[in-house]
């Protein structure tokens, strides 16, 4: 049996989702690959003044300006000076277009639905708010990221307001 | 207001309520099926609403009133305070052939034919909550009706010979026929005495009506009519009507479906057309000779299009760039082909978000007809180059500044005819309202020969409302003095009517015309009267900008507000009160370092010994901002800066240059509450 034709099997049996996964550091997260639109090389920003701080500034993808985002620094991290392997993933967040800028892109993995936990850690953190679940696969934690929530609610609000 | 003007108002009706009616038919039968969705409510609601409104202006008074009570019926409907019924769609799907039958009476210019009080009452017996109780809904409920019973009273009804899908009105009242007036009356005797909901009124409505629709109509309204008593009616029908039983040539594709409640629809649906036909009106001819020529498109996919050829342009420019590098002549031809085509998409996808000024100046000689009149003023209003066209965002932008200035100059412009008289002027006085092109931009002139305005008179009152000292008033020009009048809260008039004087009129005059990168001036003259000057792009799309560099970045100021470049001297500063000044002209214009605001890590840099200064006007004031170097002027397609960062202050938008790189837009009011403040 080839391999589409299994996998076709598996998700009438139960979901089976793909998600992009990408390194921050020494983790690797995964983000529902429904909801990229494009991964592109690391191009120059150009900062914006005054905009918030974890907004490093607007590229220009084929005429339309999308605003990117410090994901490093939205995680808690470092900052770090971008590589030959740093990407930009173009991600739809609700009604927004917006890039984040995360270490290196891996794969897509296709994780079954049963495989996913939720987060070990209930911490009030910051950086939990927006994890949606864990899955351990290969001996390697994946992170799973729901950027909906990456962009906190009162954001989105604050920003579809002003 | 000439007759022309009045035609085109009726012009742009007609399209607008063609559409809309046409939109409100397939909105109404989409109700049926998800009678719950409060969208299409809500949509059907403004669709009525819109026509009301536009009648409304055309003094169209029996569409008017026909809207107006199916619009109050949709807004309980959408509220939620009544559900969408059966009964209730067939009423107000009537009151749509009525309403389409006075457009078409609107289109021919025939007098209109007011709907049938019935058809009112019906639906105000609606909003006020009362159930209809009709003559379908109890075939539809009732059991003892079977599909073949309708199907009779259908043939009874109608010829049966006839296709039931179409039926002609004429085919109806050859039905009619068949019932004398004698054997109505009796049917009428019936329901009048078992039916007390029937009042005398609709009665000799009814009986004035063509004989199908009365028992329709009546039946409709009798709430008290039973089953049987319909059964009897349908008896009555059934031994008046030469057809008995059923006629084997009913069509099979007869539109009486199987279930009771469709078929139910179709007797409703014939009174609608009985009431078109008996008006003494050119029968409805729907898509007659004239093909329309326009079609409507959403803004926003001209905008996509705009964005598009934007993007399109700056390829070709890159290409021009490469171009003029090689030696190849088959290339630089084709980049010469290529960079004409794309100009003329440029100005074409331009001209079609134009329109006409006339969309706006229509409104004015109502506005000032009816404000003089109550005023008790003499005024005469004309209009220069209507015909200027001019973005469309910007005509509906335009559109309230204009109203508010032009009922200043009739309320504090122009005298009363007798104060008129006593400085020598004619009794009426006259408004002038023109546009033109000026080059890349359009020009909008309100000029009045009424009183004028004099500069003591505003000095004085901005020393009243403490806006600012003796001195610095007396040192005012002229100029500056009718600036005031643009500041908050700043009114000449001493008493508030209900015309203007409240003071905020003009402050919001002046912002939206800033906001549309416009510019204002007034000109005025005690006793000559005043002329107000506005200046707007041709479009929002595009913006002539001076290209700047601040760092490594590349900026863009709006043209508008550039009022001039120098190289300066850094020396030569000044610093007044912890501000850097420089002296331009004898005047002392504070001076900023764009370098300390907009990039960071260079809040604090040393001055160096001789930088670029662009003076930009905001507002009423000039100041001064140090850039790193002046690239020069390039006009750019404005890119909003996405839900992210929409709203950063200083940020007007993005924009890409010629080599693909990204340009600020900046927001110099918004720059200087931000930073400087």
């Amino acid at each position: 049996m080839s391999e589409p034709i299994r996998n076709k099997i598996h998700s009438t049996q139960e979901q089976v989702l793909q998600w992009v996964t990408f390194h921050l550091d020494n983790e690797t997260y995964g983000v529902n690959v429904m909801a990229v639109k494009e991964v592109l090389r690391y191009t120059d920003i150009a900062p914006v003044p005054g905009a918030p701080d974890y907004v490093m500034g607007i590229i220009n993808i084929r005429g339309t300006v999308i605003s990117v985002i410090n994901t490093r620094r939205r995680f808690g991290l470092e900052d770090q000076e971008p590589t030959d392997n740093t990407r930009i993933v173009i991600i739809e967040v609700g009604k927004h277009v917006v890039g984040i800028m995360v270490d290196s892109v891996a794969e897509v993995v296709y994780l079954k639905q049963s495989e996913i936990e939720t987060s070990p850690t209930v911490s009030k953190d910051d950086s939990a708010r927006f994890i949606q679940g864990v899955c351990n696969k290969n001996d390697e934690l994946l992170i799973l990221v729901e950027f909906e929530k990456l962009l906190s609610q009162e954001e989105l609000e604050e920003l579809s307001q002003s | 207001m000439s007759f022309s003007d009045d035609e085109e108002i009726l012009e742009d009706f007609l399209i607008e309520a063609g559409e809309i009616l046409e939109q409100l038919s397939e909105q109404l039968v989409e109700l049926e099926r998800r009678p719950d969705d409060a969208e299409l409510l809500n949509a059907i609601f403004r669709g009525f609403h819109t026509v009301k409104g536009g009648a409304g202006f055309l003094q169209l008074t029996p569409l008017v009133d026909c809207c107006h009570v199916t619009e109050n019926l949709f807004d309980i409907l959408r509220t939620g305070k009544r559900a969408v019924t059966a009964e209730l769609m067939d009423v107000v799907l009537q009151v749509l052939d009525v309403v389409n039958c006075m457009f078409q009476q609107v289109k021919d210019r025939t007098e209109l034919t007011p709907a049938s009080p019935a058809l009112i009452a019906a639906l105000e017996a609606l909003v006020a909550g009362e159930e209809l109780s009709s003559t379908p809904e109890h075939a539809a409920a009732g059991d003892d009706i079977t599909d073949d019973e309708f199907e009779q009273m259908l043939a009874a009804l109608g010829n049966p010979s006839a296709d039931a899908s179409n039926h002609p009105v004429d085919e109806t009242g050859s039905g009619v026929d068949e019932i004398t007036d004698d054997e109505f009356e009796a049917l009428l005797d019936t329901l009048h005495g078992a039916g007390k909901g029937i009042s005398q009124a609709m009665l000799q409505d009814g009986a004035q009506l063509q004989s199908d629709e009365s028992i329709i109509v009546a039946a409709e309204k009798g709430d008290d009519i039973t089953d049987d008593e319909f059964e009897a009616l349908l008896d009555a029908l059934h031994g008046s009507g030469k057809h008995q039983g059923i006629p084997d040539d009913v069509p099979a594709a007869a539109p009486v479906k199987p279930q009771a409640s469709k078929a139910a629809d179709k007797p409703i649906a014939k009174p609608a057309l009985a009431l078109v036909k008996s008006n003494p009106v050119p029968e409805p001819v729907a898509k007659d000779a004239t093909v329309e020529t326009t079609v409507r498109v959403d803004t926003r996919r001209l905008d996509e299009i705009m964005n598009m050829v934007g993007e399109l342009v700056l390829v070709r420019n890159r290409l021009v760039r490469i171009g003029a590098r090689s030696a190849d002549e088959v290339l630089s031809k084709a980049i010469a082909n290529l960079d004409l085509v794309t100009a003329d998409l440029q100005t074409s996808v331009m001209k079609t978000r134009m329109q006409p000024i006339r969309k706006v100046f229509g409104r004015f000689p109502r506005v000032v007809r009816d404000l003089a009149r109550s005023l008790g003023k003499e005024v005469s209003l004309e209009l220069h180059g209507e015909d200027t066209d001019l973005d469309k965002n910007l005509v509906e932008a335009l559109a309230d500044p204009l109203v508010h200035l032009v009922r200043n100059a009739v309320d504090h412009g122009i005298e009363i005819p007798a104060v008129r008289e006593k400085h020598g002027k004619s009794r009426q006085g006259t408004i002038l309202l023109a546009a033109e092109q000026e080059g890349d931009h359009i020009l909008l002139t309100i000029s009045d020969d009424g009183a004028g305005m004099d500069p003591n008179v505003l000095r004085n009152k901005a020393l009243e409302k403490g806006v600012m000292d003796r001195d610095a008033a007396d040192r005012l020009t002229d100029e500056e003095c009718f600036e005031l009048i643009f500041a908050p809260g700043f009114s000449t008039k001493t008493e508030i009517s209900d015309v203007s004087g409240r003071g905020v009129g003009m402050d919001v005059v002046k912002t939206k015309i800033a906001q549309l990168n416009g510019s204002i001036y007034i000109h005025s003259k005690p006793g000559q009267g005043s002329r107000i000057e506005i200046k707007v792009p041709l479009t929002l799309a595009i913006m002539p900008t001076l290209m700047v560099m601040v760092g490594e970045q590349a900026f863009a100021l709006p043209l508008v507000s550039v009022n001039e470049i120098f190289h300066l001297d850094l020396k030569r500063t000044n610093v007044v009160d912890g501000q850097q000044v420089i002296t331009v002209r004898e005047k002392s214009l504070p001076l900023f370092h764009l370098k300390r605001w907009l990039i960071r890590g260079e809040a604090a840099v040393a001055g160096e010994s001789a930088a670029h200064v662009v003076i930009v006007t905001v507002g009423t004031h000039r100041i001064g901002f140090v850039v790193d170097h002046l690239i020069g002027q390039e006009e750019v397609v404005i890119k909003p800066l996405g839900k992210m960062l929409h709203g950063t202050p200083g940020m007007a938008g993005a924009t890409i240059t010629g080599d693909g790189r990204i340009a600020l837009i900046l927001d110099v009011p918004g720059l200087l509450k931000r930073y400087a403040g």
